[in-house]
């Protein structure tokens, strides 16, 4: 059973890694148009990150299967859409509007003064972004993009409904052909296999966290203590 | 040098600035003093474009600028010429205090990375910081955070100082090393525009001394004369409550 498993692991881990990569990049669009404010453009950034928040993940994954192949026949590509493709385009879908309310609080958390401070010292905005702002953004993103990685490595577990043999999928089919006799032992390894890849995250993101500079304690920070209750 | 014409700015329906004229001469130390909530602070953003105000010309040397018809280019130059010192200090926060002073010299002043460090070490020394260079800014105390401040704004060599309430955020006992060096700064002949609540200081390291009160200039004079003779009724009620105070 094992083996079989790990054989759709690595299309689990191909519709993961492609989703983490083309939803940073739209969160990082959407949360620029919104931070910038282009009438119209941010509207639509908003509206777009409403219905990626709002919509359930599995609808969304329908929408996407049933719905993009109508918009991609108008230029003769429908052969192209595959489950997995469907699965790539709507978990990307959804994991860049859940991470763009990630980065935008983050960005908007980042003291005024700092902005302040290098615009007075003549930063242009991009010196700005990526020396000042956006390393203080990022460390202070860096908890809710670990939780959003952790979110959408579960939600991939839903690709099965569009027919993409991700590991879930072959899970239900290794106990069909068993005629169900194994359920609990095949959900658990599964339960241990997505649990290994959340504490692979969670340590990664974590080991970013501590390597940040703003992470230096304050000397002499007095002990935290519980406060006695009353 | 430094030249501000009728400069207006208000936030909302309050009017902040209610056209400020201000003119400084190179080497000048000004210290704006008055009332909180009399547009001080703002008037020394607006001199740098932290803020944008309504109506107003500057000139800087040979640089003018309308605030109605700002160009980029003409801010840039401008905040290539000012550094500003600020309440909360605003030192970068991902940065070590060198890293702080090297960053602008690097960044924008496009320096090499071994004359930024020369510069910084140097500036770093001047305010009693060397020992601190490797300090992330969350280890240092309030008045290390604002030299740190004062020696990047010293780093970029600017034609002006521009000092927002230096000490306001400090404990009392650590206002005086923030002055010693404030002091240092203004003796060696740097044009400084100095916003402050600390009179005494002020009347012992400027050389003009103006009061702005409900958004405009309402007395500008020397230390004797606005300390010792206020002519203006609204600076005499100002200063013996201050006085008072401290």
């Amino acid at each position: 059973m094992i083996p079989e498993l790990m054989t759709a692991l690595p299309l689990t881990l191909v519709i993961t890694f492609v989703a983490l990569v083309a939803g940073f990049c739209l969160a990082l669009i959407t949360t620029t148009l919104r931070v910038v404010r282009i009438p119209i453009l941010s509207s639509l950034a908003a509206l777009y990150v409403s219905y990626a928040r709002s919509v359930p993940v599995v609808l969304q994954l329908f929408v996407a299967f049933y719905g993009l192949p109508l918009l991609v026949a108008i230029f003769g590509m429908a052969d192209f859409f595959t489950p997995t493709v469907a699965a790539m385009l709507g978990l990307s879908f959804y994991h860049g509007g859940y991470l763009s309310e990630v980065m935008r609080p983050a960005y908007l958390a980042v003291d005024r003064g700092q902005h302040d401070a290098a615009d007075s010292l003549g930063y242009t905005f991009r010196q700005k972004m990526m020396g000042v702002v956006g390393p203080q953004a990022v460390h202070i993103a860096l908890p809710g993009y670990g939780n959003a990685l952790i979110y959408l490595t579960h939600n991939v577990a839903l690709v099965m409904y569009i027919g993409a043999a991700d590991v879930m999928a072959t899970a239900h089919l290794i106990m069909e052909r068993a005629y169900n006799q194994y359920q609990f032992e095949t959900y658990l390894v599964l339960a241990v296999i997505y649990s290994i890849m959340c504490l692979i995250i969670w340590v990664i993101v974590r080991y970013f966290e501590r390597r940040s500079p703003m992470y230096v304690p304050a000397v002499g920070r007095a002990k935290r203590v519980a406060m006695p209750s009353l | 040098m430094l030249e501000l014409k009728n400069i207006k700015l208000s936030y909302g329906n309050t009017q902040v600035l209610n056209g400020v004229d201000l003119s400084v001469n190179r080497g000048d130390v000004v210290s704006i003093i008055g009332p909180s909530g009399t547009g001080k602070t703002t008037l020394l953003k607006c001199i740098n474009y932290l803020v944008k105000p309504s109506s107003g010309t500057i000139a800087f040397d040979q640089l003018h600028m309308d605030y109605a018809q700002a160009d980029k280019k003409a801010i840039q130059a401008i905040r290539l010429r000012t550094a500003m010192v600020f309440q909360q200090f605003n030192v970068f926060k991902n940065m070590t205090v060198l890293q702080n002073v090297m960053d602008p010299l690097v960044v924008v002043q496009r320096k090499s990375q071994d004359e930024a460090r020369e510069i910084a070490l140097r500036e770093l020394d001047r305010v009693g910081l060397s020992a601190k260079r490797d300090s992330y800014p969350s280890q240092l105390s309030g008045g290390q955070l604002q030299r740190t401040g004062i020696a990047r704004a010293l780093a970029v060599r600017p034609d002006v100082m521009l000092f927002d309430e230096p000490t306001s955020s400090l404990d009392p006992e650590l206002v005086s090393e923030v002055l010693k060096v404030i002091k240092d700064v203004t003796s060696s002949g740097i044009t400084s525009l100095l916003v402050t609540h600390e009179m005494q200081f002020a009347k012992n390291i400027s050389n003009r001394i103006v009061f702005m009160d409900q958004g405009v200039v309402a007395a500008d004079g020397s230390p004797a004369e606005i300390f010792d003779a206020p002519a203006n009724p609204r600076l005499a009620q100002f200063l013996q409550t201050e006085l008072a105070f401290h």
